[in-house]
């Protein structure tokens, strides 16, 4: 018989803090940290004595708290000694979080000890010596899934938790971790198993008092299924840019004032600014967050016809950001006809949606407006913002105009209503949503309900499988709860 | 009388005979043991036998050489052909039968059989012999030895009857005794039982009823046979009548809840949720107005009604004020009161999809021993249990029906791999596979594989054949026929579609929603022989009104197949494979599924937990296959 293991792993990162945890699960947690921390640790080698290993010293009084309860919820206070030299490694609170209540649903036991560089290090050595494993990464969210503590799309959530740098997705993934997003999809796999029971009960039960469901109220249903999947699947092309952050790219002419507003935009220098029209060679990156969401803006050098090799390349590069843009803003300076660039950007650019940035707006004359740029209708329907990089003047208004531009969507969507923060999620969303048209297609071009439903089930399948749920005789279940049925 | 046979079948109800029948087809010598003899088959609930999912079943009893398809077409008093309505697929033919007609075609089938013996007495004793085989004692000191052994005991293990709220009086069937010896000597041999109930309802005398308050529902007029092999003469149809419950039953029941057995607390067993007493229908639907009530001829010789629909446990003098609250029953008599019924059967997660027992080599369990109902669920378990009792015999390999290629596949595999927590009934939506599934093509599914086991005689092998050629004939002639705008028209118009204006060929008429091969067949004057096309037609018609889901099903079948050829090895240790959740390690220690598909269809194992479970599985014969001599014992499965 295999030996179940129990894995150990430093659950905070490693570096001088005041705490840091150690956590382990598995059969052996309890008993591991039992030896790790005996009720009467062997005494401490004076100071300055021999080096670890060479114990030898006559013993002094023992002065340690006695005794860890493991079982007892109340944390406890022990000694972590080094189960070969018997050497105290360090003074630890033990938690202990016996099965199956606890985040992985085995035995889970926390140690939380002094922070740096040594103690948890040895700590977690320690264990390992006594016969722990270490942990790969996001074993212990694994081992919660596979014992059914939390569903697929909460384990995302732990994920989105710890990786998520903006509020937006912190936000987002509080909701999931609370099943916001898990509870929403289960109600559409519950109501799709809704519609397939009338069916069946059109099928299997021929003779019975009540009237089967109309066609056409099946498929209003089916509809309005669709509305809440495409409510969904609306929401994840920006989720997605949440964990990431949307792509913003400044282009334009040389010497337009990219990198000025680059700057202005970070609140820091971090590009170089000369009056020399080509200086920014390569592409500069960095992240911000603005009410909450993620932006990783990227400066690049000046589009034009360069014969200067460096220079040349800089523009290539530019234009591999321009292409996987969410957001370009086309720097301009006033009375500069954008007309060609935008056109070229149109062609180029792909899905990135334009701002016409006209810059340099502390040079104008007060009160002018430039030449090109005089209405909406000038640009097309772009959305234009005058601004001084200088003045600080528009910042605030391209920021709004971004923010409404790359994450509208969601911003607009309620706190309550989950967003699809994963390509996963927003895959199998994508599935069931069109398994659920076809099915309602199919029902309205008349398609016989019994071949019909076909499409159902897979619709169902996706959403069982986004939620990690194992499908039962759940269609009979809800039959025999929805109708009177039998002789 | 012999003392020693190759198969012995304990239990003469529909799993016993088609068991039996199945056995002495493929040459082993049987002997079918039964407390009745005069009952074989007997139709002991409703006399009917088919319906929606069941009728399919019936059909594929029939081609699989069984007893059930003749027996029904020489009994049947009523005949409907359920769903006829919707698509092809889930039609289900359904006959009332003669309750007294039924058992002797039985017998007369059976009785042709050369390799088939009859014993009449109650087996009371089981006895595992040294080496190989069983001996059964029969109560009156005689005793069989058996070298495989079919149980198919029905209601009877342990069976208690309950009429109200006293305490139940012992019985197998009403008027009948139980087997309790039986019973105890299989949970000896440390298999796990549990326990169900079922019920009936009450019966009255037709003479005290008003038919002119009840609707009429008379049968089909259709020459419709379940048999695909043989042509019996059919009896004459009688009607069925209709009638219902209102507030007045339902207040009576109301009141006399608690001298119910179900609510009196008297039954303990769980009953079947589709097929409620009139106790479970007023408490769990209270808002339902009224309730349908149909009776049924229970014979062409008897005046006698079926109540269906009245199932219950009450004492019989509730049952008897209760009928007379019934539009059209005000004056009648109760012939026979309903009850309900308990007893005994195996968790059947305990069998092999051969309905063989793991833990006891060489017997098997059929019909409602494994915990399901149903005349028609228990026969298909019946076959299957006999010809592999008769393979095992004869060293042949096992045989397994897949869930692609009949209902009793499905029936069988969900018994064993999901196991059943109440009484299991077939359903169409059970079937993954149900445009395949159907009534019409049950012959073209299965006979080819009866006829290769060896369960077809030489007559029938014949009539195969023809079918197969009739079927290639009739899609022929559709793709060949061609109809004028004069003499489809009408047709056309009646189906409720647009006319044709140029000619059309039959095959793309036939996509038309509402348009039926049948009637086009006639309209063309179609030269198929009579009474042998009718199938042909409705698979035709099926081919083209599901063109597209048909394939889509099929491609299904590909991807279980491919599963199924991913075989797991009975002694896996599954609760080591750490990579898998809990509840799927635990189902599947239980289960021991034969291979991937069968295991991806246990409740509680995900699409995760099957791809991890191959993996384990790959590193656990590596591993075996390097500490060779160290794993544990090999089973044959």
């Amino acid at each position: 018989m295999v030996r179940p293991d129990t894995i150990v792993a430093l659950a905070t990162p490693p570096g001088i803090s005041a705490l840091a945890v150690v956590r382990l699960s598995g059969p052996e947690a309890f008993s591991m940290v039992g030896r790790l921390c005996p009720p009467h640790p062997p005494p401490q080698p004076p100071p300055g004595g021999p080096p670890p290993g060479g114990a030898g010293a006559p013993p002094p009084p023992h002065p340690g708290p006695p005794r860890v309860h493991p079982h007892t919820p109340r944390p406890t206070l022990g000694w972590a000694v080094d189960p070969r030299t018997g050497e105290r490694l360090d003074q630890v609170m033990v938690t202990a979080y016996p099965a199956p209540k606890s985040y992985t649903g085995e035995d889970v036991v926390e140690l939380s000890c002094h922070g740096g560089w040594l103690s948890p290090q040895l700590v977690v050595e320690a264990l390992l010596e006594l016969g722990g494993r270490r942990a790969q990464e996001g074993e212990f969210t694994r081992r919660a899934y596979l014992n059914g503590k939390l569903d697929l799309l909460q384990a995302e959530a732990v994920l989105d938790l710890i990786e998520g740098r903006s509020l937006a997705l912190h936000g987002r993934a509080v909701h999931h971790l609370e099943r916001g997003l898990s509870r929403r999809l289960a109600q559409v796999r519950e109501d799709l198993l809704g519609l397939e029971a009338s069916l069946v009960y059109h099928l299997d039960f021929p003779e019975e008092d009540e009237p089967p469901v109309p066609l056409t109220e099946i498929v209003a249903q089916a509809k309005g299924l669709e509305g809440l999947l495409e409510a969904l699947a609306k929401t994840a092309p920006e989720g997605e840019l949440l964990r990431e952050g949307a792509l913003v790219v400044l282009a334009g002419p040389p010497n337009s004032g990219k990198s000025s507003l680059f700057n202005a935009l970070l609140g820091e220098e971090r590009a170089i600014v000369t009056e020399i029209p080509g200086t920014t060679r390569d592409a500069l990156e960095a992240t911000v967050s603005w009410g909450g969401y993620p932006f990783r803006l990227v400066d690049t050098a000046g589009l034009r016809k360069s014969q200067e090799v460096v220079e040349q390349m800089g523009i290539e590069v530019a234009w591999r950001y321009l292409v996987r843009a969410q957001a370009v803003l086309l720097c301009v300076e006033g009375g500069v006809d954008p007309e060609p660039f935008l056109r070229e950007l149109r062609e180029r650019s792909g899905e990135a949606r334009l701002i016409l940035v006209r810059t340099k707006r502390d040079l104008w004359e007060a009160g002018s407006v430039p030449s090109h740029g005089e209405g909406p209708a000038d640009t097309g329907g772009l959305p234009m913002v005058p601004i001084s990089a200088h003045t600080g003047e528009g910042l605030a208004e391209l920021r709004e105009i971004l923010l409404g531009l790359v994450f509208g969507e969601i911003r607009a969507v309620a706190p309550e209503f989950p967003v699809l923060t994963r390509r996963r999620q927003a895959e199998g969303v994508q599935r069931a949503l069109e398994d659920l048209r076809a099915f309602r297609r199919a029902l309205e071009e008349g398609v016989p309900p019994e071949a019909a439903t076909a499409h159902l089930r897979s619709a169902e399948t996706a959403l069982e499988e986004l939620l990690g749920v194992i499908p039962r005789e759940e269609v009979l279940d809800r039959l025999f709860r929805q109708f009177c049925i039998g002789k | 009388m012999r003392r020693r046979y190759e198969v012995v079948v304990i239990g003469g109800g529909h799993a016993g005979v088609e068991a039996a029948a199945a056995a002495a087809r493929l040459g082993c010598s049987t002997l079918l043991v039964t407390p009745d003899l005069s009952r074989l088959g007997q139709l002991s609930c409703n006399p009917a036998v088919g319906g929606v999912a069941k009728g399919i079943v019936a059909r594929e009893v029939d081609a699989l050489g069984g007893i059930m398809g003749v027996a029904t077409d020489a009994s049947r008093l009523h005949f409907r052909m359920l769903n006829r309505s919707k698509g092809p697929a889930v039609w289900g033919p359904r006959a009332q039968c003669d309750r007294g007609l039924y058992p002797r075609a039985v017998r007369k089938a059976l009785e042709a059989l050369p390799n088939l013996d009859f014993f009449q007495g109650m087996a009371s004793g089981l006895r595992l012999e040294k080496g190989e085989g069983f001996e059964v004692e029969v109560r009156g000191g005689v005793s069989f030895e058996a070298r495989s052994l079919v149980v198919a005991t029905g209601t009877f293990l342990r069976g208690k009857i309950h009429v109200g709220a006293e305490d139940g009086i012992p019985a197998g069937r009403a008027g009948e005794p139980p087997a309790v010896e039986l019973a105890e000597a299989l949970q000896a041999w440390g298999l796990e039982m549990g326990r169900f109930k079922t019920g009936t309802p009450p019966r009255v005398d037709g003479r005290t009823v008003d038919f002119g308050k009840l609707a009429v529902q008379p049968g089909d007029p259709e020459d419709f046979r379940f048999s695909h092999y043989a042509r019996v003469e059919l009896p004459d149809q009688r009607p069925c009548w209709v009638t219902w419950a209102g507030e007045a039953l339902k207040k009576l029941v109301a009141e006399n809840l608690h001298r119910s057995a179900l609510y009196g607390g008297a039954i303990s067993g769980r009953g079947p949720r589709y097929c409620p007493s009139i106790e479970d229908k007023i408490v769990r639907f209270p808002d339902v107005p009224r309730h349908q009530v149909f009776l049924e001829p229970e014979g062409l010789e008897t005046e006698e009604l079926y109540v269906n629909g009245l199932s219950t446990s009450l004492p019989a003098d509730v049952q008897q004020a209760f009928l007379r609250t019934l539009p059209g029953l005000e004056e009648c008599r109760m012939t026979k009161a309903g009850y309900a019924i308990e007893y005994d059967y195996f968790p059947p997660h305990q069998l092999h999809p051969t309905l063989e027992v793991k833990l006891i080599p060489g017997l098997f369990f059929a019909g409602q021993i494994n915990g399901t109902t149903g005349y028609e669920e228990a026969a298909g378990q019946g076959v299957v249990a006999g010809v592999n009792a008769a393979l095992r015999v004869q060293g042949r390999p096992p045989w397994v029906l897949g869930r692609e290629q009949a209902y009793i596949g499905v029936l069988i595999d969900d018994l064993v791999t999901k196991g059943v927590d109440e009484p299991y009934r077939l359903f169409t939506s059970r079937a993954e596979f149900r445009l395949l599934l159907r009534q019409d093509n049950a012959l073209q599914r299965l006979g080819p594989m009866a006829e290769e086991l060896g369960l077809l005689t030489r007559a029938q092998t014949e009539v195969l054949r023809e079918r197969v050629s009739t079927l290639e004939g009739v899609r022929r002639w559709f793709q060949g026929t061609t109809f004028t705008p004069p003499q489809v028209n009408p047709l056309l118009e009646q189906a409720g579609g647009q006319p044709i204006q140029e000619p059309a060929r039959a095959m793309e008429l036939l996509k038309r929603p509402g348009v039926r091969a049948e009637a086009l067949a006639r309209i063309g004057e179609a030269p198929f022989p009579p009474g042998q096309a009718g199938d042909a037609l409705v698979a035709v018609e099926v081919e083209v009104k599901y063109r597209g889901y048909v394939e889509r099903e099929l491609e299904r079948v590909q991807t279980l197949r491919e599963q199924a050829g991913f075989s797991l090895e009975p002694d896996l240790p599954y609760r080591d494979f750490r990579t898998l959740s809990f509840e799927a390690r635990e189902k599947l220690a239980r289960v021991r599924p034969m291979n991937l598909a069968q295991a991806a269809r246990i409740p509680g194992v995900s699409p995760a937990d099957l791809q991890n479970l191959l993996m384990e599985v790959r590193r656990w014969r590596r591993q075996r296959l390097v500490g060779a001599g160290t794993s544990g014992k090999q089973e044959e499965g």
